[in-house]
């Protein structure tokens, strides 16, 4: 049976909520062995997180796929021993709690690095250890705020328009803390030497608008919220079909566009020289766009829908999460899906990313908490507990 | 120096998506040859504005790389593509989606020339299903995969992301698979196919709320399902900037005191901020109800004075930022993130560093983005190609 990227690698997990977990799991379904460590009594606080389906929070499911748990009271010096030797024996450690409070906990790079040279020990904190924000607690909507990425998004002529859906940023920013992990695994097998690996939820949110901050870079200026619109590409943006619903169109190469109007039955458009390139498109938008809005009015989405998919040109619907569910697309190619989550019931899970053609990968449940502190113990080689005592 | 260290990358594809994945690549110290159609790199023409005739988005996007031209719809500019992908460890391929398959320039044909290859397939939708041909853009998998459903107003025209979240988002998942390919690649000699998909990787990220929405769930509240019905969330209005802003429960006197700093009197008795401010703030049951009550409060100090305030008395609050003001802000500078690129036609200008520091791996360079197909003669020539055949592929203009 085929093995997973990471078959072999222990992670000493001691993240919480959404940015640290959410990387772990990607870890964990890669093949990682990762040993989520969790305080006794409340634990991760993502458990907790509205909305619960027995008990448990469906953010806690999502983010902890694959993953063994240990529960362990970090204050309990032999506890705390155990912690530390989940990390000798790992080659990970990671966590993603406010700048400072691993170290004061005892579990900083210098102290486990001295355990274990390999360790690979990789933070995640909002805003960067130094700077007036350093010690400031982060959270997705408080880095969407202040990362500008509000302020180009929303309506045209309207207000800097926050995101609804408060686990981009976050999920975002463990995506690049995997990126980040994997590279750190890279350079070790390369030269049997761990290292320290930092990530910011700031960073990461200005990296994902790299297209949008180079605007600003070369003007000066935020670039301007547009609605559905494209700044850089024109057409790119919603029109309004006949019978009251939306049709989402991408023109972004010269060609696309002759297809497009070919498809809409505009040759007054395509043979308009003011509109044969993108920039130029881009620079007289204001003429053009009303001109293709009374073009889409007069038939329904399905009608350009058919036009445009048989010319090659992208289009699409605005969706639900009724379309999405069960949509054939969607379940040929496991982008949705039911996890049994065990005693937690069935609960709907987004997939994974990345197909591999070789290499396996997995999405099983998360784990009870503490579900696997004797299992673990065990294979440390360390005394189970007495009937009645801590841990466990 | 970097992870990629040594390892050569063959990029193909245009916009965003493959050259941000190619980019990342050439920073983690990888050899990046991108090949471009004769015409270019569509994102080099994505403008107004322009400097000095350069896309500022094309060269935010392409630093530390090789610009090859290659005609893949002829048979010559693919038995060209063959001859570097002989030498190559990496290809990342976004071009139409089948078009590499139907044109023998897929994974099982190229594997066939390098058994070591790791391949990264990008498609906007995924291999499989009815959508697996489907073009798209950014704004048309935001909207089919719900993304537009977190903005704007029910019944009124859709809003979009104004970041490139399904182009940036999967390039970062491509890395990733780049990246662990590698990694089992140097363990086990193996190569091997990576996929990964616009439409997949914004449907993964959007997972809780699909978890939110699993049947058995106990009640539509929660913070993420009523984000379908909430109406914009512009922040709160101060005498400058709008804020963000949260309080955390249980410190009556800090909230007193809040209160009392924003002059808010007649809040304190009000029983709607009562409880710590649980139903007044954040996402609270009445937040939306005494936003102007909030707002009055503010409306006579700037957004920096009113975060001192609530971030002085236990709270989290921050201002929601233009590029403006982020780009001049302390902590901006503090994770010394923005780099210095040289372009012999734009002149200097601002990149981001990647968002990642490493103990014992020093940064990459800088070197700017490559004129079209500035390297072909020299890349082609290494890879084995005569002068004849080299001026047999390029059309008489260049690009």
């Amino acid at each position: 049976m085929a093995k997973g990227i990471l078959d072999g690698i222990r992670v000493c997990d001691m993240t919480l909520a959404a940015v640290g977990p959410w990387a772990t799991m990607l870890l964990a379904s890669m093949g990682a062995d990762v040993i989520k460590i969790e305080a006794p009594g409340m634990g991760d606080i993502s458990r907790f997180v509205p909305p619960m389906v027995n008990k448990m929070s469906v953010l806690y499911i999502a983010c902890n796929m694959n993953k063994r748990g240990v529960t362990l009271d970090l204050k309990h010096p032999r506890e705390r021993d155990i912690a530390y030797k989940i990390a000798e024996k790992s080659d990970i450690f990671i966590e993603n709690m406010r700048s400072g409070t691993a170290d004061r906990m005892g579990f900083s790079y210098e102290q486990l690095s001295k355990l274990n040279p390999r360790i690979i020990y990789a933070s995640a904190n909002a805003w960067g250890s130094t700077g007036p924000m350093g010690p400031i607690s982060g959270a997705d909507p408080s880095v969407q705020a202040f990362s500008g990425w509000a302020s180009i998004t929303g309506a045209p002529g309207g207000k800097p328009e926050m995101y609804r859906y408060v686990a981009h940023i976050d999920l975002t920013t463990s995506s690049y803390f995997v990126a980040a992990v994997l590279q750190a695994l890279i350079e070790r097998e390369k030269t049997g030497k761990g290292m320290k690996v930092d990530v910011t939820m700031l960073g990461s949110a200005l990296n994902l608008q790299t297209s949008r901050v180079a605007e600003f870079f070369a003007t000066g200026k935020t670039p301007p919220r547009l609605g559905s619109a494209t700044a850089a590409t024109v057409p790119h943006q919603a029109f309004l079909c006949q019978e009251g619903q939306w049709i989402a169109v991408g023109v972004v190469t010269d060609d696309q566009w002759q297809r497009l109007c070919k498809a809409i039955e505009a040759p007054a458009l395509a043979s308009d020289e003011r509109f044969s390139t993108n920039p130029g498109r881009v620079q007289n938008r204001d003429e053009l766009i009303p001109r293709l809005e009374k073009i889409f009015i007069t038939k329904p989405v399905r009608w350009w829908e058919i036009k445009l998919d048989a010319a090659g040109v992208p289009n699409g619907r605005f969706y639900d999460f009724h379309n999405l569910r069960y949509h054939p697309h969607v379940a040929a190619n496991g982008q949705i899906f039911d996890l049994d989550a065990g005693s937690y019931g069935h609960v709907n899970m987004g997939g994974l990313p990345w197909n591999f053609s070789k290499s396996a990968t997995r999405s099983d449940r998360n784990p009870v908490p503490g579900e696997h502190t004797q299992q673990v113990l065990q294979e440390l080689g360390l005394a189970p507990a007495q009937p009645g005592s801590r841990p466990g | 120096m970097g992870a990629l260290d040594g390892v050569r990358v063959i990029e193909i594809g245009e916009g965003i998506c493959a050259p941000y994945c190619g980019q990342l690549c050439a920073d983690a110290g990888a050899e990046v040859l991108k090949v471009e159609p004769s015409r270019g790199d569509w994102a080099r023409q994505m403008g107004p504005p322009f400097v000095n005739g350069e896309s500022p988005v094309f060269l935010c996007l392409n630093r530390n790389k090789k610009s090859v031209v290659l005609n893949l719809e002829t048979g010559e500019g693919r038995e060209a593509l063959k001859k570097l992908v002989k030498d190559a460890d990496v290809v990342i391929e976004d071009l139409a989606p089948g078009f590499a398959e139907d044109n023998g320039i897929g994974y099982d044909a190229l594997r066939q020339i390098n058994d070591k290859l790791i391949y990264l397939g990008i498609s906007p939708y995924g291999e499989k299903g009815p959508y697996a041909r489907k073009p798209a853009t950014e704004l048309t998998i935001q909207a089919m995969s719900e993304y537009t459903a977190s903005l704007g107003v029910i019944g009124e025209p859709p809003v979009r992301l104004g970041t490139d979240v399904a182009d940036t988002n999967t390039a970062v998942f491509g890395f990733q698979g780049i990246l662990s390919a590698y990694f089992h690649r140097l363990r086990t000699g193996e190569g091997q196919k990576v996929a990964v998909n616009m439409f997949g990787s914004l449907l993964s990220m959007r997972g809780t709320l699909w978890s939110a929405q699993s049947d058995g769930i106990e009640s539509w509240y929660g913070f993420h399902c009523d984000s379908y019905v909430k109406p914009p969330d512009h922040g709160y209005q101060t005498g400058t900037l709008p804020v963000y802003f949260t309080l955390r429960r249980g410190n009556e006197e800090a909230y007193s005191t809040v209160l009392i700093e924003f002059e808010m009197f007649d809040a304190i008795n009000d029983p709607r901020f009562g409880e710590g401010g649980r139903d007044a703030t954040g996402t609270g049951r009445l937040a939306h109800e005494v936003k102007p009550i909030w707002e009055a409060g503010f409306a006579s100090k700037t957004a920096d004075e009113v975060c001192e305030i609530i971030n002085r008395n236990d709270g989290e609050a921050v201002p929601i930022t233009d590029y403006e003001y982020l780009f001049a802000h302390p902590q901006t500078e503090a994770i010394d993130i923005v780099r210095q690129v040289d372009h012999p036609k734009a002149g200097k200008f601002r990149v981001l560093r990647t968002p990642w520091k490493f103990s014992e791996v020093p940064e990459g360079k800088y070197e700017p983005p490559p004129a079209l197909g500035q390297h072909t003669e020299e890349v082609l020539r290494k890879a084995g190609l005569s002068a004849q055949e080299i001026s047999r592929l390029s059309p008489a203009r260049k690009g």
